[in-house]
């Protein structure tokens, strides 16, 4: 800012440590998920195993919840121009009690201790619920965002079905840890509660934030405005017709409305790969490819539960299950990250006055290159485990390696912020 | 007078915003520039808004973002 000028006073996005601790706990997850995996050669054999059950759940309550409602928290100001009310006290309160909540549920599904689950469902629903309030809170106060973009809708909607997954959770948590019984059989209510967590809060705010952060980080064409403006309507619609379809046992609903989920998974993975084709990167960065390789998960996911579907095998559903959460959503969670946090870093110097160095400076790309190349090496190994369960410890391992790593290289950025920020 | 045009198309985070940023720190009272920009920067405007900068924003017919953006 120079003296004659004024200048900007932009201090409007949430503290840096508002997001950073979401984004630092994140990989601790994937490190114990991949410890479990080591400890257990039999945990890809079934879906219902309950090491399988502990898996799913530290990677989708523990690394994914941790790492979207981090981002959430600065994107919803930013994108949506929703401010948070008090975002440290927020962040601090929903992190605690998200952490130990994945955690005790984790536990408790893995051991077969029903407390646990029950405690640990009790807790994740209070974190999630002081979350989604301060989200509507903030959403309420919002100025109606100007511009095209639909991601100020779909994040409502996203926020709508993480409301609906998190009560058939809660509902799950009871039934299984406390026997209560409802009139829905129990594999009805786990695929409710599954899909609604994976299409609908986890699809709809990939694609919510993909809307965005694909054009501007992989300098690609803006996605099509008839595409962004239907996806995630159509999306829902698909999925309350297949849950109603669900609930009351209506066997051409769903297998109608589930096509046409899959069908909408498919369009936005085939539409994001024919906009990175047309990026005007001359050479893809390292999160760039990891993208890339998490669509064509998401894709090669969608022929899994096909597979799923027609045969009664019980590695179809765990191959869909390696697929969409470590293949589609942890590669694409790892790249976003290491785009958003120097990015957040260099921000913070720059909003403190503070001449702020270099993003590559913050955030190198050889380790960070080396690092997505291991996600998709163990990916591979997960694939394969799950055809050859023997093979699980490595895989284990690898998955170890790989959010450890990814651990290090955040904090690396998070240390150079921080050095970069001392007088 | 020719109005300058800043345009921070096409280009990573952070450039683009730091190419509007050195353009409003250069701008004399009562200057003004043109920003061209992928995206409607939301926390850009509202950062003008709160500190007095004049700026309109509007869509282009090849959904580019174009501000006006004025020093009082």
């Amino acid at each position: 800012m120079s003296g004659a000028n004024p200048g900007l006073a932009y201090h409007d996005t949430p503290p840096l440590s508002a997001p950073l601790r979401f984004f630092l706990t994140a990989p601790l997850f994937g490190l114990a998920a991949g410890l479990v995996l080591l400890a257990d050669g039999e945990l890809l054999v079934s879906r219902w195993t309950p090491g399988a059950l502990a898996l799913v759940h530290l990677f989708a309550a523990g690394f994914m919840l941790q790492a979207m409602l981090g981002a959430l928290l600065q994107i919803l100001p930013v994108v949506a121009g929703a401010s948070v009310p008090a975002p440290l006290r927020i962040a601090g309160l929903t992190h605690v009690l998200l952490g130990l909540g994945a955690a005790s549920l984790a536990i408790g599904l893995g051991l077969g201790q029903p407390l646990a689950i029950v405690a640990g469902g009790a807790l994740l629903v209070g974190g999630l619920g002081i979350f989604l309030l301060a989200s509507v809170i903030g959403l309420a106060r919002a100025a109606h965002a100007q511009g095209a973009s639909r991601t100020p809708r779909d994040l409502r909607l996203a926020l709508s079905a993480l409301a609906i997954a998190t009560g058939l959770g809660l509902l799950l948590a009871f039934v299984i840890g406390r026997g209560m019984s409802l009139p829905l059989a129990l594999p009805t209510l786990v695929d409710l509660h599954a899909v609604w967590a994976w299409m609908g809060w986890g699809g709809l705010l990939l694609a919510a934030t993909s809307w965005v952060v694909v054009p501007m980080f992989q300098i690609t064409p803006a996605y099509p405005a008839g595409f962004t403006r239907y996806w995630a309507p159509a999306t829902l619609l698909s999925l309350v017709l297949w849950s109603l379809s669900m609930s009351v046992g209506l066997g051409w609903g769903v297998m109608l409305f589930g096509t046409a989920l899959l069908v909408c998974a498919g369009a936005f993975a085939a539409q994001t790969l024919g906009l990175q084709r047309r990026t005007r990167r001359s050479t893809p960065d390292a999160p760039f490819r990891a993208f890339r390789l998490s669509m064509l998960s998401l894709l090669a996911s969608l022929v899994a539960l096909l597979l799923a579907a027609l045969h009664d095998a019980p590695q179809w559903p765990v191959l869909a299950g390696v697929l969409i959460l470590h293949g589609t959503f942890a590669g694409a969670i790892s790249a976003m990250l290491y785009k958003i946090v120097p990015f957040l870093a260099w921000l913070n110097l720059t909003q403190a006055g503070v001449r702020a160095p270099n993003m590559k400076k913050l955030l190198p790309d050889r380790p960070a290159r080396l690092q997505l190349r291991l996600h998709g090496i163990a990916l591979g190994a997960l694939v394969l485990a799950v055809l050859v369960p023997v093979l699980t410890p490595v895989a284990g391992l690898l998955v170890a390696a790989e959010f450890g790593w990814l651990l290090v290289n955040l904090s690396r950025a998070v240390l150079a912020w921080h050095r970069a920020a001392q007088p | 007078m020719n109005t300058r045009t800043v345009d921070a198309r096409g280009l990573e985070p952070p450039e683009p915003f730091e190419r509007a940023m050195e353009a409003i720190a250069d701008l004399a009272p009562g200057g003004e520039f043109i920003l061209l920009l992928d995206r409607m920067p939301q926390p850009l405007l509202r950062m003008l808004d709160r500190d007095g900068y004049r700026h309109d924003a509007r869509f282009r017919e090849d959904g580019a973002v174009e501000i006006r953006i004025g020093r009082p």
